[in-house]
């Protein structure tokens, strides 16, 4: 396994949970608005 | 509320597509020969980039176009659109640093492409305080479109700064003049990615709008 795997598995994590948060936070905001 | 049952659908549907794009970056793209498993950042990192900035252009022409015609549904979208510009900068900002530090060495580095494209993330987060520190609604939204045509006229140097400016950062490999130079299988997967970017765009632009709807119809008119 390549040396610099562990970064691309940090950005697809950390992506995964920026868009899921947002979509979680939006998904609040909108229930009480 | 209609606009907001819309929103959350596409938003759902564009996050079951991410989870594809996923498997299909890391299960079924080659990894590049010089730069192993961390160049398939970019199946992220560059579809946030381009909506970071096409949410700001947006944001621009809206303001324009609310200048002149006052219409309030300009105004709500420019926010919309603004609020998720800066989740799409905040990719940016967070992908390209770690995919920077395995390949040039280092997380950070202040050179043009880099620098402008955290002037571009202050510039959503300055437009967004902005709109929240100004009462009267006619201000704001005045205040408002007239940052928002500037962050717009910032989108083309953060763009062509790897052109004008010798920086670490890459030149464009897609959005260029000439033919994108990227082999078949990674230009369909980064297309994949892009579209589903755009699902998701589109799903939070269009509940961040309801939101705004729904919040002026709850204010008391004066």
């Amino acid at each position: 396994m390549p040396e610099n795997t562990s970064y691309m598995v940090a950005a697809y994590v950390i992506t995964a949970v920026i868009l899921v948060g947002y979509a979680v936070i939006l998904y609040r905001r909108t229930l009480k608005p | 509320m209609k606009l907001l049952k819309t929103g959350r659908w596409i938003t759902a549907v564009g996050l079951v597509l991410l989870a594809a794009v996923y498997v299909r970056a890391l299960a079924f793209t080659p990894v590049e020969r010089t730069q192993g498993m961390a160049q398939k950042i970019f199946y992220l990192h560059l579809p946030a980039a381009i909506w970071a900035e096409g949410a700001m252009i947006l944001v621009g022409v809206a303001s324009i176009f609310f200048l002149f015609l006052k219409d309030p549904r300009l105004d709500r979208f420019a926010e919309a659109s603004a609020e998720v510009g800066l989740v799409f900068c905040t990719l940016v900002l967070t992908t390209g640093p770690i995919w920077g530090k395995p390949i040039w060495g280092t997380w950070w580095t202040w050179d043009a492409r880099l620098t402008l494209t955290l002037l571009l993330f202050l510039m959503y987060v300055g437009y967004l305080l902005l709109r929240g520190a100004v009462t009267d609604p006619g201000l704001k939204a005045r205040y408002a479109a007239v940052l928002g045509i500037c962050g717009m006229c910032l989108v083309p140097f953060v763009h062509l700064s790897v052109i004008m400016f010798r920086t670490l950062h890459p030149q464009p490999i897609v959005i260029k003049p000439s033919a994108p130079s990227l082999p078949g299988e990674m230009l369909e997967t980064l297309a994949f990615s892009f579209l589903v970017f755009t699902v998701l765009w589109v799903g939070f632009v269009i509940q961040r709008y309801g939101l705004s709807l729904v919040r002026e119809q709850a204010e008391p008119h004066a």
